[in-house]
């Protein structure tokens, strides 16, 4: 099959080569101030080497962000010749998803890349695929043990928590008296507490700063525009908003706009295109938004390659990939929203 | 050879016998105990509202606020009770309302302005809605399957048409109608569509013969067969009135939240089932009213602003919510056993 | 027979439920070994009755004793432990069950106390039934696949299945054809041989005569006679106890000229694989054609295929000459057919409905423009029905479920008179009606006829066909087998064509 053959090929090309150098940034602990885009040098030696076949299991993409893990993952391997991508219909289904590792460790694939629907239910079958000698590279939802995979490359939900507060903490440092409230997501998700917990952690270092209100929404529109209307209607006046998702944040900026509020700063989470371009166009009350990057699972597809082809990640002293990459959950504002603006996602 | 026996064209009253009297009002107060039950619910909760937090919850905005979130679910709800009186159900309703949203917020739609998105939103409504009532009315399905059916291919192709993305509606028309330049005397477009709705409901249910067929059809559909109703046409009418309904809502949550997502509607079939049945809608069909459907809803939404002024969390929530389902209906068991 | 104590002495039994004394000082005693019947017309509290000895109910006030010492039977598994077993009327067996679970549901035969010890249920379920005279039921199949008479066999062998002293049978018999009533009585004769009680819940006196030993006529909640002799009383002594009134079945005149006029139904060469022969009948209008034959005769099956609820084989249905759209209702009932069924409360009304909406449902676009109802119009209208059928009480507001079995059915006739029907097909008008609106309902039918109305009536019971109807049609397994005018017919000549089929003399 040619390489680019429609304009939505060439373009979502180039979403992956920008992705691609997004990478370096994504692995390295220390800053997100890294080079922009000019370091466009993927994690392995580019050069095509041994012939890899990795298999990709992830959930449903029913949601922007899952959808742009997807996305990262594809184009990130049609990148590499020497890659091949066996990816499963995403499920939620936890026995569904099962199913389908099964499958893909039957085929004998080289590595495998899974994005559990729930990391505590797939742990079996992430054993199962270490002890059948396959790699398994887990992204994001952890799984129980260590056993059960070579390498988890993930976000950083507490650093997104804690980065959003010290975000609006410096922001507010010389208010007296200022009130923040907090939108969370589904609260019966680990990540949200995760998320929840960062925040609050954040603001105990500004006694000026107070927590007045919390509710949580679904990450949907539909809930976000509902939760944030009942929060606007219960606090008058507010100097902060921290919204845990860009997705919910759209209908949570409904609600703002149909309240004819903007007396206070916003600062999302996640890193959807809509809220960087809304930071970039500075209009409304959305000041900031904190990344949990889609591109880690092109990273993951980096990790699987070098895994598959007995590599180490360059960059790096070690012979062998580690064992956990944590994702830096950087604050995107108006300052630094250009060099974000392609990893954006809808 | 025609005589129509004894045709009672005289039908000037009579003079009404002894013993007439005490059984009408035993009829009529049995129905003004189950809308008084929950007018009393609703009485409590807006005292706990006025106690807890009388600046933000005695307030002209909150009320516009809670009537505005009601509406959705509040239009979905009316379709619902008449399929469940009608001793069906559909758990479609949810699914419909996200597909039709979704459907009518895609650029192609958009490009055809205001008009495109509600006609589309309202026609995709219809369209489900006709593919439900079909399977069920004349493909003999059960409606618990035929709707899980369609809660599972409308949901998916939803998620199909987005692929996960959330759509941005930028008809300047369709927002504007979310927001507070355009209230009528104070009262939000949204609520005006669910009041209307309401009233065109409890009209269909109580005073035309759609609604007397709907009824039979759910108190006995053999005996409603046999009376001469055409049982499977009007099974069909129904869902096709739910889908409707759905389409309607799907385009008020559009002008609510300003955009389309396949996540939309998430439990909406849960929500307005549980609001008819504490409503005092029979699920086995054949009795109940869009009042207490109404009320069930406004009580839901009454009570989900109190806990989020108040700052309590969703958990809790959840469990008054499913607190207050249990009481409703036992309150209406005992009520119903006793007259 | 021995001055022994009786093995239930209930006395001075009586329970309320809102609105309604149902019983009000009821005294029964039975003896072991007796067959003690309970007759009585609808709402006398015969069911109520029952449900107090089953445990069922509790009685507001009064005393059971139970071979000679009080007892309190505080629920169904008291009374059962007691020895005290019910058969209802509708009976309460699991259709997803087989035979052997349903007969052992709640007391199976357990291994360490849990797992069921299925081969044991089966055999001694098997054993049950060889002496209720149905080996040919196998214990592992499911109730639901049974026919109505072996159902009640197994009901039997549950009751049977625990140490049973006193049976209670709700109207046994109601859905048997004649030879399972037979072993019926058998089961019951042999029952009583081992000492064991049965009370007996039966509408028809014949059988009481055949079987019982004593009788208690209850009417209006109260015992108004006790241990009658069953054998000897006179049929008009227990018709005037349980009604108050000393009538029997009273027909109406027949009119003096035999209807005329071109038939309105005419039906050809009608018939359903498996369920009745091709069949040719003509009503004309103001006459009454009955129907007689057993249960399984297919008598129901033709009405409810002329009415379009079935379709045909073969044949057709015209009214007025022309063809109906075969198996559509619709077309029927706009032709001006209605239909009373068997299953008045399954298959006729709307039981929350008030009487009002019940007889206006067939005729709801004559008071409606656009699909708008005027009510106004709907309740006269009703209103006048009811009047015209003098259904008591006259308030059509009523709900349809605080009616008598005989005002429910008048309410169904109601619905048709207010429709402008021409042909009505009366399915079992009596079933559950009591004696006394009987013949009411019977005068009511008569007089619609006589105002042109064309009838076909369908009753399992001989002497209502002969004393209705005017022409009579004997049915024998799906095929008709005489026609004759209904004068010319006895009782005893319908019964042998329809047990021999032959054309006696």
């Amino acid at each position: 099959m040619p390489e680019f053959t429609s304009r939505r090929g060439l373009l979502f090309g180039a979403a992956a080569v920008s992705a691609g150098a997004l990478v370096t940034g994504c692995t390295s602990n220390e800053s997100s101030d890294d080079e922009p885009a000019a370091n466009d040098q993927p994690a392995a030696d580019d050069k095509p080497g041994k012939q890899v076949t990795i298999g990709f299991a992830g959930p449903q993409a029913d949601h922007g962000w899952l959808n742009a893990i997807n996305d990262n993952a594809k184009k990130r391997a049609e990148k590499y010749s020497d890659v091949t991508l066996e990816i499963t219909e995403g499920s939620n289904d936890t026995a569904q998803q099962i199913g389908q590792i099964e499958t893909l460790i039957n085929k004998k694939v080289d590595v495998l890349v899974i994005l559990p629907a729930d990391g505590k239910a797939l742990t079996q079958v992430g054993l199962k695929a270490m002890r059948a000698g396959i790699p398994v590279v887990n992204l994001d939802r952890i799984f129980n043990t260590p056993q059960a995979y070579r390498c988890w490359v993930g976000g950083d939900n507490y650093g997104m928590g804690l980065n959003a507060g010290h975000y609006i903490g410096e922001k507010l440092k010389d208010k007296q008296g200022a009130k923040v409230v907090e939108l969370a997501g589904l609260d019966n998700l680990e990540l949200t507490k995760q998320r929840t917990q960062g925040f609050d952690d954040a603001l105990k270092n500004y006694p000026n700063i107070q927590k007045v209100a919390r509710q949580a929404a679904e990450f949907t529109v539909e809930s976000g525009q509902a939760k944030m209307a009942q929060l606007l209607q219960a606090q008058s006046q507010i100097d902060a908003l921290w919204n845990h998702d860009d997705d919910q944040g759209v209908g949570a900026l409904r609600a703002i706009e149909q309240a004819g509020r903007d007396e206070f700063l916003m600062v999302g989470g996640a890193g959807a295109l809509s809220a960087f371009e809304a930071i970039k166009a500075d209009n409304g009350v959305l000041k900031a938004t904190v990344l949990y990057p889609p591109t880690m699972a092109a990273s993951a597809i980096d990790l699987a390659r070098a895994l598959g082809q007995g590599k180490g990640v360059s960059g790096l002293a070690e012979f062998e990939i580690p064992s956990s990459v944590t994702c830096y959950s950087a604050v995107v504002d108006k300052e630094n929203v250009d060099q974000y603006m392609s990893t954006g996602f809808k | 050879m025609t005589q129509p026996v004894s045709p009672p064209r005289d039908s000037a009253p009579k003079v009404p016998s002894a013993g007439e009297k005490p059984a009408w009002r035993a009829v009529l107060f049995r129905a003004d105990v189950r809308t008084l039950s929950l007018l009393g619910v609703l009485a409590v909760l807006i005292l706990i509202g006025g106690i807890t937090k009388p600046d933000q919850f005695l307030d002209t905005r909150n009320l516009q606020l809670v009537l505005t979130q009601a509406s959705v679910i509040g239009v979905v709800t009316v379709g619902m009770t008449f399929v469940i009186i009608s001793g069906g159900i559909d758990l479609s309703v949810g699914a419909i309302v996200a597909l039709s949203s979704v459907w009518a917020t895609t650029v192609a739609t958009q490009e055809f302005g205001f008009a495109g998105i509600l006609f589309t939103a309202v026609l995709v409504g219809l369209g489900c809605g006709l593919v439900n009532g079909v399977l069920i009315a004349y493909g003999g399905m059960v409606p618990f399957i035929a709707t899980l059916a369609m809660l599972a291919s409308a949901r998916g192709l939803a998620l199909q048409i987005t692929d996960g993305r959330t759509q941005i509606v930028t008809v300047d028309g369709v927002l504007d109608l979310g927001e507070r330049d355009s209230y009528v005397l104070g009262i939000p477009p949204l609520v005006l569509v669910f009041a209307a709705v309401t009233v065109v409901g409890w009209l269909l249910l109580n005073r035309t013969t759609f609604g007397r067929r709907s009824v039979a059809v759910g108190g006995n559909a053999e005996a409603a067969r046999l009376a001469g109703i055409d049982v499977r046409r009007q099974r069909l009418y129904l869902y096709l009135l739910s889908g409707l309904c759905c389409g309607i809502a799907a385009f008020l949550l559009i002008v609510l939240a300003g955009s389309g997502q396949n996540t939309n509607g998430n439990l909406y079939e849960l929500d307005a089932i549980a609001a008819a049945i504490i409503g005092g809608t029979l699920l086995t069909g054949g009795r109940g009213t869009i009042v207490g459907s109404v009320l069930g809803v406004l009580i839901f939404t009454t009570i989900t602003n109190i806990f989020a002024l108040n700052n309590l969390q969703s958990d809790v929530q959840q469990i008054a919510k499913g607190a207050i389902i249990v009481a409703a209906v036992l309150v209406q068991r005992r009520t119903a056993s006793t007259t | 027979m021995a001055p022994q104590p009786p093995l239930l002495s209930m006395s001075g039994i009586t329970k309320s439920f809102p609105g309604v004394r149902a019983l009000d000082g009821v005294d029964l005693d039975v003896q072991a070994g007796e067959v003690h019947c309970l007759l009585g017309q609808n709402g006398a509290g015969k069911s109520t009755l029952i449900k107090v000895l089953a445990g069922a109910h509790q009685p507001d006030t009064g005393t059971i004793r139970w071979r000679g010492e009080d007892v309190t039977l505080r629920s169904p598994i008291a009374a059962m432990r007691l020895g005290i077993a019910t058969i209802y009327q509708e009976l309460d067996l699991v259709e997803h069950l087989s035979v052997a679970e349903n007969v052992h549901l709640g007391h199976e035969p357990t291994a360490a106390g849990f797992v069921v010890r299925g081969r044991a249920a089966r055999s001694s379920t098997a054993e049950l039934l060889k002496r209720l005279g149905h080996p040919e039921v196998d214990p592992a199949r499911l109730v639901g696949e049974l026919s109505a008479a072996q159902q009640q066999i197994v009901s039997m062998a549950r009751a049977l299945s625990h140490d049973v002293r006193l049976i209670v049978m709700d109207e046994p018999s109601a859905a048997l054809d004649p030879d399972e009533v037979d072993n019926l009585f058998r089961i019951v004769g042999d029952l009583t041989a081992d000492g064991v009680a049965v009370v007996y819940i039966s509408h028809r006196l014949e059988e009481i005569r055949r079987i019982g030993d004593r009788v208690t006529v209850l009417k209006d909640g109260r015992a108004v006679a006790g241990g009658l002799p069953a054998k000897s009383t006179p049929t008009r002594e227990v018709v005037a106890l349980m009604t108050g009134r000393n009538v029997e079945y009273v027909f109406p005149e027949r009119p003096a000229a035999a209807p005329r006029g071109e038939p309105v139904l005419t039906v050809e060469g009608l018939s359903r694989e498996g369920e009745f022969a091709p069949l040719d009948l003509q009503v004309r209008p103001g006459e009454i054609v009955g129907l007689a034959g057993l249960v399984g005769s297919g008598r129901s099956e033709i009405l409810e295929t002329i009415y379009g609820a079935r379709k045909p084989d073969t044949g057709r249905v015209l009214v007025d000459g022309r063809p109906l759209r075969p198996g559509s209702v619709r077309a029927a009932v706009r032709a001006g057919l209605g239909l009373a069924p068997e299953e008045r409360k399954a298959q006729a009304l709307l039981m929350l409905e008030s009487v009002t909406r019940n007889v206006s449902v067939s005729s709801m676009s004559r008071f409606a423009k656009a699909g708008w109802i005027d009510r106004g119009a709907e309740l006269g209208a009703a209103r006048a029905a009811v009047r015209e059928l003098s259904l008591r009480p006259d308030n059509p507001d009523v709900p349809v479920r605080t009616l008598s079995g005989g005002n429910q059915q008048k309410a169904v006739l109601a619905r048709w008179l207010l429709r402008g029907c021409r042909v009505l097909l009366l399915d079992e008008p009596t079933r559950g009606v009591d004696v006394g609106a009987r013949a009411e309902l019977y005068a009511v039918v008569r007089r619609l006829a006589d105002e042109g109305l064309a009838v076909l009536l369908v009753s399992s019971e001989v002497p209502e066909v002969l004393g209705l109807a005017d022409r009579v049609l004997v049915l024998r397994e799906g095929s008709v087998v005489h026609t004759a005018p209904a004068r010319e017919l006895d009782e005893h000549r319908v019964l042998d064509l329809v047990m021999e089929g032959s054309p006696a003399s």
